[in-house]
């Protein structure tokens, strides 16, 4: 069977001041092609690094990565041209308008002009971005960004599209609406490999969930079968959330986890 | 797509993004004309053209004028742009694309040489006032233009070269303030021959000295062909040089 994503022994290690740090030790992962696959974690457990290297931003210390039946590693630039990459921070030039940003999108994947002006038109349409289209993107809201951003990540109609935490810092209706885009997206058959914080926002989109915590999965399964398991092992009347699954998981309290999110707002 | 063509439309976007932040073509301008003037004002005396064999008959002004434009190419803000990429994630957006590594060092640098050879045409007219003309003529001012350019090009990468190893705002600008101790041990107020021995020594050494006097000598005098080869040269081999380690730098960017 062809995965959509396929990781084997996946390591990073930084070598720093302070050492060697082992950001990811060892990641299996296995995407089936069409599925919303959810990669949760804690802060510094290992997602975004992971993420960076399945989309060949990052290069890998050992193991062996497939996107789309395509060694990362070996064969980047054929990876990147199945691929669409959506992180963290909207990756966007804020002193260009959206229509521009898109246009030369589509022209580094290899579009004519009048191609990439057409499939610039079909993706305003398909974000809802028509009437901002000719304003500068610093001008922009977070929603309209996060949009904006995710329609780049599409400009060459990608087998398999990266979302690193796609709705962090949105206010919840524009969260709903990157949602319902991304439904969308996913029953044209683009597989969805997503990092989120948010174990609503995986409850409600993903098929299957990983769980990483220290640069180890800890977790695999769908949001059932992880809440069932726990249900059964800790004797439960009635299905925990997923918000438990992952506190189970990650051995954290949900003290120690307020305390991490005070941190971060400090 | 091939890699010239990728350099092209990402050159195309560099250029709108200057258009469109015309606050940062004004230190290109204001600041190399400040120094030329009171230059001028300082030395002009010292130096009267029609007793100073060296200016060729032309003012002091003519003499200034390299260091001028040499300034001005330093100037370039594509490395600051490249640090704003990278803080804001739009890098790491063309970087997750099938965009040649070449093609996104190069698209910078070719709208930074387009900028240049319009900056360095303002400055040579605005320098017209100060009795200064192009005695190598057109084909001579043709060629100050793209040496300059080509100074600029070097210069620009040099400075991407900080950006993409810092990734930072501040050590990018601080970069740029190389430029200044290059600048001043070349033969700036007078010719390398009346230049002290130490200072005659370090000018030497400096590559910033054979492109001035390239330059120098198309505004001075006919082609002084191989002062001219030393200028070019030098600047072909940095920038050779540059791009060749942007590139090699991007490619191992984690």
């Amino acid at each position: 069977m062809k995965f959509a994503v396929e990781a084997e022994s996946l390591v990073k290690q930084y070598r720093g001041r302070g050492g060697t740090v082992e950001a990811v030790r060892g990641v299996d992962l296995r995407v089936e092609a069409g599925e919303v696959f959810g990669f949760l974690g804690p802060n510094g457990a290992g997602k975004s690094t992971t993420i960076r290297m399945l989309t060949t931003l990052m290069s890998l210390t050992s193991g062996t990565a497939r996107v789309a039946g395509i060694d990362v590693a070996a064969e980047p630039d054929a990876a990147r041209r199945r691929i669409g990459v959506a992180l963290q921070e909207a990756g966007l030039d804020p002193r260009q308008t959206g229509r521009e940003l898109l246009v030369l999108q589509a022209r580094l994947f290899g579009s004519s002009k009048p191609q990439a002006a057409r499939r610039a038109q079909e993706l305003l349409e398909l974000v809802d971005l028509v009437e901002a289209a000719e304003r500068r993107i610093k001008g922009y809201s977070g929603g309209m960004k996060r949009r904006l951003d995710l329609a780049s990540a599409l400009v060459h109609e990608p087998e398999v599209l990266f979302l690193d935490e796609p709705t962090t810092g949105l206010d919840p209706a524009s969260r709903v609406t990157v949602w319902d885009e991304l439904r969308r997206i996913n029953e044209r058959g683009t597989t969805i490999f997503l990092t989120t914080q948010y174990l609503e926002e995986a409850d409600q989109l993903c098929d299957r969930l990983a769980i990483i915590d220290g640069g180890l999965i800890v977790r695999e399964g769908t949001p059932g079968q992880l809440k069932s398991e726990l249900r059964q092992r800790r004797g439960l009347d009635a299905d925990p959330t997923l918000d438990e699954v992952f506190l189970d998981a990650t051995g954290r309290t949900r003290e120690r986890l307020a305390g991490e999110v005070q941190e971060v707002s400090a | 797509m091939s890699t010239f063509q990728q350099a092209n439309v990402l050159g195309g976007r560099a250029l709108r993004e200057a258009l469109r932040t015309p606050e940062s073509l004004v230190p290109m301008l204001f600041i190399p004309m400040f120094f030329l003037v009171v230059n001028l004002g300082q030395a002009g005396k010292i130096f009267p053209s029609g007793s100073t064999s060296f200016l060729h008959g032309q003012s002091y002004a003519a003499f200034q004028l390299p260091a001028s434009l040499l300034l001005a190419a330093s100037f370039g803000s594509a490395a600051l742009y490249l640090v704003e990429d990278i803080e804001g994630g739009y890098f790491d957006k063309l970087r997750a694309s099938p965009v040649s590594r070449s093609a996104l060092v190069i698209g910078r640098l070719q709208a930074e040489a387009v900028k240049s050879l319009v900056i360095t045409a303002v400055l040579v007219v605005l320098a017209l006032p100060f009795g200064v003309s192009v005695a190598s003529g057109p084909l001579g001012f043709l060629l100050l233009l793209v040496l300059t350019s080509l100074w600029a090009v070097v210069y620009a990468g040099f400075m991407q070269l900080i950006a993409l190893k810092t990734r930072s705002a501040a050590a990018t600008n601080s970069g740029g303030l190389v430029f200044f101790p290059l600048l001043f041990l070349t033969p700036n107020f007078v010719p390398r021959g009346l230049l002290t021995r130490p200072m005659e020594i370090a000018a030497t050494f400096n590559p910033v000295t054979y492109v001035m006097e390239a330059l120098r000598s198309l505004i001075l005098q006919d082609f002084a062909w191989a002062t001219l080869a030393r200028g070019f040269g030098v600047a072909a081999v940095l920038g050779v040089l540059m791009i060749t380690l942007n590139v090699r730098l991007i490619r191992q960017y984690d």
